[in-house]
Order: C-alpha cells, then structure tokens, then sequence
C-alpha cells in the first residue's frame, strides 16, 4: 500500500542550473518539482505513473523511496510514515531504476549476498530466496563471474535479483526498461507482473505507450510536478477521444497545439 | 553497527580489487624507497670509487720555477704529467677531455717566495661532482706544497711555527648521532608517510563517493535499510584503513630497503634501525591515524560532491598540494615543533615526527599535536557525515 497526500517538493537552483534553465526562466532560485501530489496505490495491483522529461517522476519515485523528503505533505508506505520511519520503510522496499548500476569489480553473488546482509537476510531464507531468484532469472551458470564483464541482459537480471531478494511488500520501478533491448525490457515487464501476481504494490514510472497499455492497472499522469489524471487504465481507455493512447496523452499533457 | 560491518566489508573487498587503487596504496609506498636508496646509493657509491681511482692528468706549467710539484706528480701514480704547450692551450684540452687540471706558476712566483711575498699559482679545472672529489686529492698537493714553502721561511726566521698558529681548535661536537640523524632523515621520512598516506586514501575515496554516484549504484544504496550515517562510517572506515595502510607500507619499504640493500655501510644501516625504533614508530603512528581520519573526512566530503570520476580527480588534484607544501616545510631544516607550529595540521604531524625521531620533542608540544589532531580527526568525520546526509550534495542534479 502506497499513500501520497499533498506532496509537494521543490529543489534549490545552483546559479550554473539557473543558466541552463535559460533567459525567460522566471521560477526564481527554486524549481518546483513536484506539486502538491495525491495519489493511491493498492497491493495486488500496477500503478503506473506517466508523463514527460522532467514531469517530477522521478522526484517522487525518490521521495517514496526516502532518499529525498518533501517539503510538505505525508508518504505513507506499508502503514508507515516515510519521514517518521524511513529506515524501516526503505525494509519493505524494492527499488529498481534504468540507470541502476552494479558494483563492477564483485560478482552477482557477492552483489546479491550484499544486498541480502543489508536487508537482514541470511540463513535458510537467503539461500531458498536465492536459490528461487537465480533459478528463474538463469543467473547460475555466470554468478561466480566479475559483474563488470557480464552483458547488459546479465546485469540487469542481477539487478532484479538485488531489487527482489528481501521479497519487498512495495516494488518501485523508475523507467526500469530505458536503454534495454527488446528482450531483456520483457523480462521486466513479466517481472512487474509477477510482483503484482504475488500480491505486491507495484509503481512504475515510464514514458513508453506500449508498457502503459500492457502493464496498468491504474494510471496516474503527470506534467509539470502535477497529476493531471489520476484513475483506472480502464477508465482512462473508455473515456479518451484520441484514436491511441499515445495521441491521448498528447492531448491530455497539451504538448502539441 | 552490523551495517556498518557490512558495508565497510563489502567496500575493502572492492578496493582491493581495483588495480589503480592497489598501484597507490600498495605498490608505490613500498618500492618507492628501496628503489630511490638503491639507485642513490647505487650511484654515490659508483661516483665515489671513480673519482677516487682515477688516474688524474695533471699539466705543470713552471716558467721557470722550482720543478718540486712537478716532481710530486710524476712520483705519484695516481696521476700523470700532461705535456702542456702554453696557458692558452689548457682550456682546449680539458673541453677535449685529455686534461683533468693544470697547475700554473705565475713566472715571479719564486722570485715572490724568496723575498716573503706571495707567490701566485693558477688552477684550471672543470668543477662537477665526479670532479669535485678529484679535486681534494690536488688540494692536498698543492697544500702539502704550501707547508714546505712555509717551514722553509720560518727557518730562515728562525721562528716556531707555532707562532701563526695562535690556537689550535680540537672540534668536540655533542650532538648525538641521533640527533643529527633526525634532523637529516627525520625530516624526509614524516614527509614521505604524510603524502603516501594521502595519496593512498585518494582512489578509495574517489570510488566510494564519485564512483557510487558515476556508476548509479548510489540510489539503491540509499533505498536499503543502512542509514546514511552508518553508510558514512563504514565508507570512512575504508579510506582511513586506506591511508594508515600506505603509511604502514611506507615503513615496511623503507626498512626493507635498509635490509635489503648490502651496500648502504653498515654504520649508517645500523644507525637508521636504531632510529626508527619501537618507541618513535609507536608515537609516529599514532599520529597517522587521526591524520589519515582527517585525510578520509576532506577526501571523501569532495568525492561525495562530485559527480564523476573525473569531476573528483580535477577536484583532488591541486588538493595535493595543499597537503604537500605544509608537509614539505616540516622538512626544511631549522623547521621546529612550537606551540604555534603544534596547531597547524599536516604540518604538526610533519614536525612532531621529525622531533621523536631526532629524541628532541617537547612533551608538551606533543600533547598538543595531538590534542588538536584528534579534534580535527573528530570535526571531520562529523563533517563528512552531515554533509553527506544533504540532498543537494548526493543528488546535484
Ligand atoms: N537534484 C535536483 N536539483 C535541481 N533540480 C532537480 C533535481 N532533480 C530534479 N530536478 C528538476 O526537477 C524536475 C523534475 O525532475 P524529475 O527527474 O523528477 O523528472 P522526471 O519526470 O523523472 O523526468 P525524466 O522523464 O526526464 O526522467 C526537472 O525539471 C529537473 O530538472
Ligand atoms: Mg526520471
């Protein structure tokens, strides 16, 4: 279970960021990243959160994560207050992102077994969690090798084996499928599944159509640090007037006009 | 704690595996000296036993004075009489290397000693260091030359010879062989662990900050159950160990090398194991553990910082030179551990090193090196780990 209420969060601008902003940037010496953002998301179901560059996906991925506090409203993950528990909350969290990385020199078992300490995992429930995770993602046959000279398709299945190994209640995906090819990007896509089909809460954030549509179960979209649409994937396909998805979320988000 | 553990673990194994990282750490500090008092001593040693058995060609030009020195050089047979034309000619021929020095008598010059004047000889010669400790050897020729000319003409005075010289100095120097020692060694040693030790925490502190950042691996560090206070501690952990580790190395090669190489004489080999011993390495390395805490708090607060790799090292480099110069000026001679002097970090430590190795240190300024040492160590730490907790160092955007 995931609950955000009003949340808003706003980051200093250095002056080097201020320049790049360019001349008719008028948000002064912050930039409101996200603002004053609601949603829900339910156990057993795909919550997906679309939008553009720089909607604050991200942001608020992070924000539920614990690695970044809002500036006002509350979090609430797994019946616990981000801001009053983060270290038990950041416990019941798999995060997993596109541009994750792993340590390159330690093997994807040392890479996992880190992982599992930190979680508080050992004995005979890291080795049967393990043992399951490297079963189905085929991690076996190179677990002994150095991460550094694994393939990107290798990496990223050590990189879920990590998100998962500690069976997180609530999984967080921020664009978990950029630079990916075809193939390995289905295996995330049947991994956000079968978190769902466990009866995990699963968020993930994207910009890609094709994974909306084969993914939500419900669809928030987000533009400019605000939710603009906040409802079923069902609903949102019943009431759009656009022949696509995608040229419904153009005309939604007001891209092209 | 267990995190701590955990973490600090994870990131030894990492290090230790990372080529660069052990070039700096490991390697350098510990084949840097036996290499430099190898070839040194190797070269000295070569330089001296040359210069010593060279057969030196030595021109006299008389003009028509007392043949004596001409004499004492053919009689010598470490030398060789050169034929010489002319003065004209010397310069040609020591650029031509077939002359080493010519001794030139003015042409009045016995006419001058005769009548108690001063005679006049010219010395040509290359100067170079080979050259250098040639040169004693006709020093002592022309010397020896001087007394005879001089025992002659107190005879015809009938004087003592005792009578010029109005006192005779016997030197008794007290300063202990340590002593001195320290002050020549004792300032180069100090200088050497203080950079090693901050040369060798630099990679791991690039990696575990910069590095986290560059390969996105920070994030899921951040989303585990560590807090980022133990994730500080045990990265700092790592890059203190990472420093006293070249320290410690710094001294393993420099004993090594003192062992090691049969050719170092014996006095002085002796003299270097009896100055390092257990009680200047126990004060010494005291001290490089809150230096190296120091190092690690400064090190690892700029590599948080940085985004990259690259971002850090163009950071870090002219760092180097903060630590160097104060290191640098603790060698210099005459530098001393004083109440001012005790309180500048890097130096101080520089210094105080210097003291107990020399035996010259003041207890109290001791104290106080250390005193000041371990607060830095202490503020640093606490530094580092507010700083990391800030968003906008972790995540500059
Ligand atoms: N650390 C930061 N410092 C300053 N500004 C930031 C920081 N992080 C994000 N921003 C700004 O906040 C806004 C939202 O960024 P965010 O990364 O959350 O967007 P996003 O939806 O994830 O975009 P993308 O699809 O490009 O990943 C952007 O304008 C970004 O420039
Ligand atoms: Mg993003």
């Amino acid at each position: 279970m995931i609950e955000v209420d009003r949340v808003s969060k706003r980051f200093r601008l250095s002056k080097k960021q201020r320049r790049e902003m360019g001349e008719n940037y008028s948000g002064g010496k912050f930039i409101q990243s996200v603002s004053d953002v609601s949603f829900k998301c339910a156990p057993g179901k795909i919550f997906t959160l679309l939008g553009p560059n720089g909607a604050g996906k991200t942001t608020t991925l992070r924000m539920l994560g614990t690695i970044l506090t809002q500036d006002s409203g509350r979090i609430n993950i797994a019946g616990l207050d981000t801001l009053k528990e983060p270290d038990k909350v950041r416990g019941k969290i798999g995060f997993l992102t596109g541009t994750t990385g792993l340590y390159a020199r330690l093997t994807p078992e040392e890479m996992v077994k880190y992982y599992a300490n930190l979680y508080g995992i050992s004995g005979k429930k890291y080795i049967e969690k393990r043992n399951s995770l490297f079963d189905l993602l085929e991690i076996h046959k190179f677990k002994d090798r150095r991460i550094g000279k694994l393939s990107s398709g290798m990496k990223q299945k050590v990189s879920i084996a990590r998100t998962l190994i500690h069976d997180p209640e609530v999984v967080i995906f921020d664009e978990p499928t950029v630079g990916l090819d075809v193939i390995t990007s289905r295996n995330i896509i049947k991994l956000i599944r079968d978190c769902r089909d466990e009866g995990k809460t699963v968020i993930f954030s994207t910009h890609i159509m094709g994974e909306v549509s084969m993914l939500s179960d419900d669809l928030a979209i987000m533009d400019r640090g605000r939710i603009i649409f906040n409802d079923t994937f069902k609903k949102f396909k019943n009431e759009m007037t656009s022949a696509t998805i995608e040229d419904e979320f153009v005309r939604i988000v007001g891209g092209e006009k | 704690m267990k995190n701590i553990i955990i973490i600090f673990l994870k990131e030894m194994k990492d290090i230790l595996r990372d080529r660069r990282t052990l070039i700096l750490m490991v390697v350098m500090p510990l084949v840097l000296f036996p290499l430099i008092i190898n070839i040194s001593s190797k070269f000295m040693m070569k330089l001296e036993t040359t210069a010593k058995t060279k057969i030196l060609r030595v021109g006299v030009i008389l003009n028509s004075n007392d043949d004596r020195i001409r004499k004492s050089v053919i009689s010598r047979d470490d030398m060789t009489l050169t034929d010489v034309k002319d003065e004209n000619s010397i310069e040609s021929m020591i650029n031509g290397k077939t002359l080493d020095f010519c001794i030139v008598f003015d042409e009045q010059f016995d006419n001058k000693v005769k009548t108690l004047q001063q005679g006049e000889i010219r010395l040509y010669f290359k100067s170079s260091a080979k050259n250098d400790i040639s040169k004693r050897r006709i020093d002592k020729l022309l010397a020896d030359y001087k007394n005879d000319l001089l025992e002659e003409r107190f005879r015809i005075l009938e004087l003592s010879t005792d009578v010029v010289k109005a006192f005779n100095i016997n030197e008794k120097d007290i300063v202990t062989v340590k002593e001195k020692f320290g002050e020549k060694v004792g300032g180069f040693i100090p200088y050497l662990f203080v950079i090693f030790c901050f040369v060798g925490a630099m990679y791991p502190a690039i990696d575990l900050g910069a590095g986290e950042k560059e390969r996105g691996t920070i994030e899921t560090l951040l989303v585990s159950p560590a807090t980022r206070t133990q994730i500080v501690i045990g990265k700092f952990i790592v890059v203190t160990l990472s420093g006293i580790i070249s320290a410690i190395l710094t001294f393993v090669g420099l004993y090594a090398s003192v062992k090691l190489n049969s050719e170092i004489p014996t006095e002085i080999l002796d003299l270097i194991l009896k100055v390092i011993d257990v009680n200047s390495i126990i004060v010494i390395f005291t001290l490089i553990i809150p230096i190296s805490v120091f190092f690690a708090g400064i090190l690892l607060s700029f590599s948080f910082f940085a985004n990259s790799f690259k971002e850090a090292q163009s950071i870090m480099t002219p760092l180097n030179f903060v630590v160097i110069i104060p290191a640098f000026i603790g060698t210099l001679p005459g530098m001393k551990l004083t109440a001012t002097t005790a309180l500048i970090p890097i130096l101080n430590v520089s210094l105080a090193s210097k003291g107990i190795i020399s035996g010259t240190i003041n207890n109290g300024h001791l104290a106080m090196v250390y005193i000041s040492m371990f607060l830095l160590a202490a503020v640093s730490l606490i530094i580092c780990i507010k700083w990391f907790g800030r968003e906008q160092v972790i995540f500059r955007g």
